[in-house]
């Protein structure tokens, strides 16, 4: 039997981990790093939520871990990587509304906006050190992805910032509200459906999302009629 | 018995709502409105078994939400309502029966009875309303068909434009209801209407909401401009329903709230009486100067709703001071002349009809000599316009006879500065009072007497006998309500040292009759009819005759500094210098001031408002996001309690 203390250190510097990927995610230009950091976010998130495991004993953090293994660090990524191959663009140099660092200097707001106002909402209820640390990384991963969807142009791009976002609720999940582990389970279909009309719709992908509607207005699929 | 007769009353107007909508024929319709007469006399008996005895029956109807009943009930202020609705609405019944058939299409006549009859259904139930929910409920149902009605002739420009207008005004009177009523719930906690036992300073904001939105639903000045652009556009059986009934069902709700507060302050009382007086005086001058019949009768109707709160007014300000017995003078006084205005303002808008429909036209220059054309029209119009002229034996004078003892009794106020403000009402009452005599001696005059100024009033007919006897109800109850009034009060229950009109109405016509008997006495030859002497000019031509704007000169004179003109001086120059002139147009008309400093900058900024908000709204994916973005850091900084 390994050391709880031990253990939950050790959570506390995946849980830096955690943000430093949230980080890489916001600004990276690089669209295989950014699938990358996500990946490897979904791997920390598996990683604690075994540790987890190895703390209370609940065979359902277990399940978990092993469902983010399969799902998020394995099959969601091999199919976003298809799509990169398939639409031929590397980087994804546009942004809306923020630039890389103002980003990252906003997360930096987000981290300290949920860490204040969750002290409050938390207080005096008997909730440890840890778990309160990881509702604030879940709530600032939320934020974060957020911030991705609307401020990068791409579509692939806005489609990991929402599976970043994701990973945010499941954190929190794990550490406050702990999801029944069906519902995390059709999150993880939702998500994989999600990826999946993403490759189908590859083909409208590979620019932003202006463009993609003004592809889809030329093939008339959402207008009907009015053929020009 | 009581609850038969309503849900008597409730299904027939329910049936001659829906009957015309199914059947579209001649006798569908004259069905609907003989159900709609049915429906008043029952509405008749069930008022006046509770005026008689003071029932104050409940009806829970269903539970409609947890906690909230779809109730129903009726007291002595309410049952005074319904009786008001009961007896206008046979003459507008009848009435229609023969008006709808001058619409233009099967469809629209039948639309129109369906849609009068549930008008009259609507205004019943907002006054049978037990709780405001409910109340809200028929009030909004009752602003659409109303709406609906002006509406009718959709086709004309200026129907429109009246109809966005009123579309407009009866929103924001209802958005101030709601939040009036919102923060009366917050207050006590039910949504039913029961004593209000709060101090005075708790109730002002539901107080100055509740009149804002009963005020603009009235026509209190400065938020009556809809009425004037409503009536006109509307057909006139339906301007006669309006303006007799639905400002009086403001004035319900208003008086509702205001009896259940037990302790009013005295600036609630200023500012109502202020507001009446103004109304009153404002509407008759406007009044004077206006040459569209229905239009001068929608002002008529701004002055008569400004009597009635002045009334309300005097009320407020009686019980403040504790003078109770002078405050139900005052109450009476309003509630009385609301039932009159209700009879004598359906009566001219019939009359009105009529005349519109005989001469194919609203202006008051194109009429004369109706008289002789429209004999019982014209003499229903004298009727009516004796009666809201105020003048002995009918009701329109017992109505501001009340009026006048309260204000003349209100020495009794201790406070000297109350005493200076009601004499300086009381004045101002009595100038609206002899206006408003001017203005029905001119619209009468000007209409049926002298000669025909037009073509199209030379050629007038008299109209058929449904919309003869249809304002024969009214004017019949004017004259019976005036001399009555006595007894119909002490009936109800409201003993008041008031003088017998019987009698008085007995001595005039008797005097009446002795002076036409000494005159016929002292008759030395036979009568000779000739013309009028025109100063050796052989024809009078109508050019000779009074015009309805040179009637009102004199007054208008006086008035000028209210009927405000403006100078608009648009120039065009080729040049940047100003110096070569191009073009250039002066334009000197009246000032609607109302329009023009009151409604029309809110109206703009408004507008500039949502031109940055729909910016907003731009079809980019990302800025919707953005927008859940900053709802969700909202949300997470109130939740923390930061704000």
């Amino acid at each position: 039997m390994i050391d709880p203390l031990f253990l939950e250190g050790i959570i506390k510097i995946l849980f830096v981990f955690v943000l430093i990927s949230a980080g890489l995610i916001i600004s990276t230009r690089n669209l295989s790093s950014i699938l990358t950091s996500y990946t490897i976010q979904s791997f920390l998130l598996a990683a604690v939520s075994f540790l987890l495991y190895l703390i209370d004993g609940k065979s359902q953090l277990l399940l978990l871990a092993g469902l983010t293994l399969g799902s998020k660090v394995i099959l969601i990524p091999y199919f976003i990587s298809r799509i990169e191959e398939k639409i031929r663009i590397g980087r994804d140099i546009h942004f809306t509304y923020l630039e890389p660092t103002t980003s990252l200097m906003l997360s930096i707001g987000l981290i300290i906006l949920s860490y204040s106002s969750l002290s409050k909402i938390f207080e005096g209820l008997p909730l440890s050190k840890l778990f309160f640390f990881g509702a604030v990384i879940g709530l600032s991963l939320t934020l974060m992805g957020m911030l991705v969807v609307f401020s990068r142009k791409r579509v692939i791009t806005k489609a990991l910032g929402y599976l970043s976002m994701e990973n945010g609720v499941l954190m929190f999940g794990l550490f406050v509200t702990e999801l029944p582990f069906i519902i995390e389970v059709l999150i993880v279909i939702d998500l994989i459906i999600l990826v999946i009309l993403t490759t189908i719709l590859a083909v409208g992908m590979d620019s932003s999302i202006e463009e993609y509607r003004e592809k889809v207005r030329k093939l008339q699929i959402w207008t009907g009629g009015e053929f020009r | 018995m009581l609850e038969a007769l309503m849900y008597g009353a409730i299904a027939t107007l329910l049936s001659g709502t829906v009957l015309p909508l199914l059947y579209r024929s001649k006798n569908i319709r004259k069905t609907s409105f003989g159900l709609s007469l049915l429906s008043s006399i029952l509405l008749i008996g069930f008022a006046g078994i509770i005026l008689y005895t003071g029932k104050e029956p409940v009806f829970p109807v269903i539970g409609f939400l947890p906690g909230l009943d779809f109730t129903l009930s009726a007291d002595r202020l309410a049952a005074g309502f319904i009786l008001l609705i009961a007896v206008v609405v046979p003459g507008v019944s009848i009435y229609s029966i023969e008006y709808v058939e001058h619409a233009k299409s099967e469809a629209r006549k039948s639309l129109q009875t369906a849609l009068t009859n549930l008008f009259v259904l609507s205004m019943l139930m907002v006054v049978l309303a037990g709780n405001m929910v409910v109340f809200l409920i028929f009030w909004e149902i009752m602003s659409i068909s109303s709406l609906l009605l002006v509406m009718h002739d959709y086709s004309s420009e200026k129907n429109k434009k009246a109809g966005f207008f009123y579309f407009v005004m009866t929103n924001i009177s209802t958005a101030f209801l709601f939040v009036g009523f919102i923060s009366l719930f917050r207050l006590t906690g039910s949504p039913d209407f029961g004593q209000l036992e709060y101090p005075a300073a708790d109730l002002a904001l539901p107080f100055l909401f509740l009149f804002i939105g009963f005020g603009v639903k009235a026509g209190l000045v400065p938020f009556h401009k809809w009425l004037p652009y409503a009536h006109p556009a509307a057909p006139s059986s339906a301007s006669a329903l309006m303006s007799g009934v639905m400002l009086k069902v403001a004035v319900y709700g208003f008086l509702r709230f205001l009896l259940s507060v037990s302790a009013p302050e005295l600036w609630w009382g200023v500012l109502i009486l202020t507001a009446g007086t103004l109304s009153a005086l404002f509407g008759v001058i406007y009044a004077l100067k206006e040459n569209d019949i229905k239009r001068l009768l929608a002002y008529s109707s701004v002055e008569n709703i400004g009597i009635i709160f002045t009334g309300i007014g005097l009320y407020a300000i009686f019980k403040v001071e504790g003078l109770e017995s002078l405050a139900l003078l005052s109450l009476t006084g309003a509630c009385f002349h609301a039932f009159n205005h209700a009879l004598f303002k359906s009566l001219l808008f019939l009359c009105a009809g009529s005349v519109v429909h005989a001469t194919g036209t609203r202006k008051i220059e194109a009429f004369g000599g109706l008289v002789k054309k429209m004999p019982v029209t014209s003499a229903l119009f004298m009727i009516g316009s004796v009666s809201i002229a105020s003048l002995p034996p009918t009701n329109g004078f017992a109505g501001e006879l009340l009026l006048y003892q309260a204000f003349f009794q209100s020495f009794a106020v201790t406070d000297p500065l109350i005493t200076v403000f009601l004499i300086i009402a009381l004045s101002s009452f009595a100038l609206t009072g002899a206006l408003a005599a001017a203005l029905f001696v001119k619209l009468f005059g000007i209409t049926c007497l002298a000669i025909p100024r037009s073509e199209k009033s030379r050629l007038a007919e008299e109209v058929q006998k449904p919309m003869l006897i249809g304002p024969a109800v009214p004017a019949a109850l004017c004259i019976f309500g005036g001399l009555f009034s006595k007894q119909l009060l002490s009936l109800a229950g409201l003993e008041i040292e008031f003088p017998d009109l019987l009698l008085l109405g007995i001595l005039l016509g008797l005097i009446y009759t002795a002076l036409f008997m000494i005159i016929r006495s002292k008759e030395t030859g036979p009568a000779r009819i000739s013309e009028t002497w025109g100063c050796g000019i052989p024809t009078l031509t109508p050019y000779m005759e009074y015009s309805s704007a040179g009637f009102s000169e004199p007054l208008v004179m006086i008035f000028k500094s209210v009927y405000r003109t403006k100078i608009l001086n648009r120039t065009e120059y080729f040049d940047d210098q100003e110096s070569l002139f191009k073009n250039g147009k002066v334009e000197i008309r009246l000032l609607r001031f109302f329009e023009e400093y009151l409604y029309t900058p809110p109206a703009r900024a408004i507008d500039i408002f949502s031109k940055y908000v729909s910016k907003l709204q731009n079809g980019k994916l990302d800025s919707y996001v953005l927008y859940a973005f900053l709802a969700v850091i909202v949300l997470i900084i109130a939740t923390g309690g930061f704000i």
